[in-house]
Parts: C-alpha cells; sequence; structure tokens
C-alpha cells in the first residue's frame, strides 16, 4: 500500500533522514520506535508530505506521492494524522471539528456528515460531547475526537505521530484502546510511540529507529524478545 | 440659587446660539455623516487590503518566482507607514486624484489606503500566533492551503488581532478630522466652521470632541460584546 524507496530528509545542513526503504502492506500494523532525535517523526511526516523528502520517493496505492504532478490534497483524504499535540480547532465544536473536512470538500453532505460524526462519536464514548469545544475537553477526550475527525475521511491508513505522548498517565489507556479497536477492524495503521506496551500487544511488525537510519526491524517477539542490534538492546534497556 | 440659574441661563443661550440657531447642528450632522462615510468605508478596504497584504508578505514567496509579492507588500507597508497621512491626504487630492471633483473618494482611499498598512501588521502577527500544528491539521484532512488559511487560521488569527483591530479603527475615525486640509466638512471642519461664524469657540468644539468621544465609546461597546461572543469557546 505504501512504498517508501531511498528516503531522505535533510534540515539544513543536518540529515534528518539517511534513506529509508520500507514497504507497508494494507491491514499492516507498523509501530516506529527509537530515541528522540531519531528521525521517527519525520519518517511518518513524510508519509503525507507534511515533510517534503529531499529525495527518495514515496508511492501511495500505487500514486507516486513525491511527484510534483501529483495532487497531494487528494492523496491525503485517504491517509488519516493523528498528533501527539491533538490539534483539534478550538474555535470550532467537537461536531464542527469533525464534520468540517468531509462536508468542505464536499465529499457529504452536511446530514450525512453529522449522522456520520455522531456514529463515530458514540464508538468513542463521546457522543455527548458533540457541542462541546476542545477547551472543555481531557486530552485524552481530544485525542479520541481528532481520531474520529480523522477517521470522518474514510481514510486507507492512519498516522499516528506519538498519539499518547502529550497525555497525563491516566488518560494514555482511553486513547491506547480506541487505536486497538481500529486495529482490530483491519485498519492499516503507522504508529510512532513511546508505548511499548502497545508495539508488542498490536504491532505485526516494529521498525527500531536511530540516527535516521532503521536499525532493526521485526515481529514484536523478535525485538522485544531477541534483539540483535547493540542500539536496540541499549533503548529497550531504558525504556523497559 | 439665582446665581445658579443665571448661568444656566447664560449656558442655554449660548448652546441655542452656537448650535440651534440658524440649523447649525444640522451642518454637525452633515459633518457627522462625512466622518462616519469615510471611516467606515475605508475600514472595510482597510481590513480586505490589509489581509492580502499580510498574507502577501506571509507567502511562501521567499522560494522562487513570487518573490515580489513579498517585496510589494513590504514596500507598501514601510511607505505607508514612514509617511503623515496629512502628507498622504494632500498628495491623493493634488495629484493621485486630482482629476475627481467629488472630494468623498479622495478621503476614502487615502484612509483605506493607509489603514491597510496598519491593519496588515496586525492581521500578521495574529497569524503568526496561530500555531502551527493547526496548519498541519487541516492540510493533513486534505484541504488546500488556501481553505486551511480561511477556515482554521484567519478566525483564529482575528481574535488574536482584534484588540489592536478595535486601536486602530479608533485611531481612523478620530484621524479623518484632518480632511479639512482639502476642503471637506467633516464634523471637526463644522464645529470649525461654526466657531468661526459665531466667534465663540468653547461650545462648537466642545460639542464636536463630545460627538467623537460618544463614537469611540460606542465602538469600544461593540468590540466588547463582539469578543466576549467569540472567546465563548474558550470557556472551560
Amino acid at each position: 500500500m505504501i512504498n517508501v524507496k531511498g528516503l531522505t530528509k535533510d534540515f539544513g545542513a543536518v540529515k534528518v533522514l539517511k534513506g529509508i526503504d520500507q514497504t507497508i502492506e494494507k491491514g499492516e500494523k507498523l509501530v516506529v520506535i527509537g530515541p528522540s532525535g531519531s528521525g521517527k517523526s519525520t519518517f511518518l511526516r513524510c508519509l503525507n508530505r507534511l515533510e517534503e523528502p529531499t529525495s527518495g520517493t514515496i508511492e501511495f496505492e500505487g500514486i507516486d506521492i513525491t511527484s510534483p504532478k501529483c495532487n497531494i490534497n487528494h492523496v491525503r483524504r485517504k491517509m488519516g494524522m493523528v498528533f501527539q499535540q491533538f490539534n483539534l480547532f478550538p474555535h470550532k465544536t467537537v461536531l464542527e471539528n469533525i464534520m468540517l473536512a468531509p462536508v468542505h470538500l464536499k465529499l457529504l453532505t452536511k446530514s450525512q456528515a453529522q449522522d456520520k460524526a455522531m456514529t463515530l462519536l458514540k464508538r468513542v464514548g463521546l457522543e455527548e460531547k458533540a457541542r462541546s469545544y476542545p477547551a472543555q475537553l481531557s486530552g485524552g477526550q481530544k485525542q479520541r475526537i481528532a481520531i474520529v475527525r480523522a477517521l470522518a475521511m474514510d481514510p486507507d491508513v492512519m498516522l499516528f505521530d506519538e498519539p499518547t505522548s502529550a497525555l497525563d498517565p491516566e488518560m494514555v489507556g482511553e486513547v491506547l484502546e480506541v487505536m486497538k479497536q481500529l486495529a482490530a477492524e483491519g485498519m492499516t495503521m503507522v504508529v510512532v510511540t513511546h508505548e511499548m506496551g502497545f508495539a508488542r500487544e498490536v504491532g505485526d511488525r516494529v521498525l527500531f529507529m536511530d540516527e535516521g537510519i532503521i536499525m532493526e526491524q521485526g515481529t514484536p517477539g523478535e525485538i522485544f524478545g531477541n534483539p540483535k542490534n547493540p542500539r536496540t538492546q541499549d533503548f529497550l534497556r531504558k525504556v523497559l | 440659587m439665582e446665581a445658579i440659574q443665571a448661568w444656566a441661563q447664560s449656558v442655554w443661550e449660548q448652546i441655542d446660539f452656537n448650535l440651534i440657531q440658524g440649523d447649525r447642528y444640522l451642518m454637525m450632522l452633515d459633518g457627522l455623516k462625512v466622518t462616519l462615510q469615510i471611516s467606515v468605508a475605508a475600514a472595510v478596504i482597510g481590513v480586505l487590503l490589509g489581509s492580502i497584504i499580510a498574507l502577501m508578505r506571509l507567502s511562501n514567496a521567499h522560494i522562487g518566482r513570487w518573490y515580489f509579492l513579498r517585496t510589494i507588500a513590504t514596500w507598501y507597508v514601510d511607505i505607508i507607514r514612514g509617511t503623515p497621512v496629512v502628507v498622504q491626504l494632500l498628495i491623493m487630492y493634488f495629484i493621485i486624484m486630482v482629476n475627481v471633483s467629488n472630494p468623498l473618494p479622495i478621503g476614502i482611499a487615502t484612509f483605506g489606503l493607509n489603514s491597510a498598512a496598519y491593519v496588515s501588521e496586525m492581521v500578521r502577527g495574529g497569524i503568526l500566533a496561530v500555531d502551527k500544528g493547526q496548519t498541519e491539521a487541516g492540510r493533513s484532512l486534505g484541504l488546500s492551503s488556501a481553505s486551511t488559511m480561511l477556515l482554521i487560521v484567519l478566525p483564529q488569527a482575528l481574535k488574536v488581532a482584534l484588540p489592536s483591530l478595535l486601536n486602530e479603527f479608533i485611531a481612523l475615525l478620530k484621524e479623518t478630522a484632518i480632511v479639512g486640509y482639502v476642503g471637506m466638512m467633516d464634523l471637526t471642519k463644522a464645529g470649525d466652521f461654526i466657531r468661526s461664524r459665531t466667534f465663540s469657540a468653547f461650545f462648537p468644539l466642545i460639542a464636536v470632541a463630545l460627538v467623537y468621544l460618544l463614537m469611540v465609546t460606542a465602538l469600544s461597546k461593540l468590540f466588547a460584546l463582539i469578543e466576549r461572543r467569540i472567546r465563548l469557546s474558550d470557556q472551560r
């Protein structure tokens, strides 16, 4: 579904990604772990071109999205993204947040979008918050709404950029629960996270990144049970 | 008691003489109309043009062929802010719009173009104050950069800019008092004209001052109301 070849990204003189090759299959749950500054968020953000790759190609459903001819806005409709800082629109109610993109892009009528939003809200147990503003919600609630907002576009893949890192510990569980539910429904997911428990339980494949390259990859069993690379061993010793 | 009565009597006579006789209050009302016409039209131009200039200055124009947009906008702001508005008015009247006989468009154009420069900096500040994550969220949902700006960033930017915009509108309303320079009969000029007829400065000028004060107070109240409304979403 996603095919990454020779991806590099420089920020000025700093080389953040030094050549990434990856193929992500439909329905796969790929978890990316690694120390901060390893390039894992940049890798994720390159996938929907929130960061412009310096070189390399990214194919999504057969389309080269790094080509100048590609309409990235169309591609992004099919790639949902969830941010560490939620990034809900503070001047809009929860319902308006969810309905905004599908209605503005004329994918759904207003009433269709509202029905869909309410259905999704019910699924994450927040239908009574539909008329609230983001400032009235807890962090965990905000992140669940952000997930719903992305889902309202019917994406083929969901990108999660450290979705629980800005949350108070007691709210991490409710967000992971929604993500697990999503995984169980067969959604293709790429998750950058520090939640090793989630990686182990949900991931089909785990990437360990450091210094802009993929140091090691394998099933959760391989990576957590028997890491080969000394950097992976060192990292896991620190976080587990 | 009698002294007070006599004083009140003389005050009333003065008001009657300066403002009522010869329908002089009508002259002030006409002047007020001119002041309001110029101020409101200039404010509309200022906000629209100012927003465009702000977007030009913020455009990703430093990469490539649109660079000139940014240069033009920067120059525009520098030139307008760097010269007195009276001089701009005189230039407009005697040079740029010298063939225009009706002075009203001249006043509107001068103050509209002037205000745009100041408004652009307020809007630019507002846009820069909106978190980058808001843009990223909009773009990640497939919205174009223009839609993201219009639906997500600008509404939040205007909220930030609102207090300084109020300042600008107040300044604009009062600054229009200089249109008398090019022979327009605005509120200030009307008061001054009455003074020259009645040879009494106090009542005409104080009346003019009070009318400005009243308008500015009303404007402030209106903005306080708007601000309270749009801050509803901040309540926890």
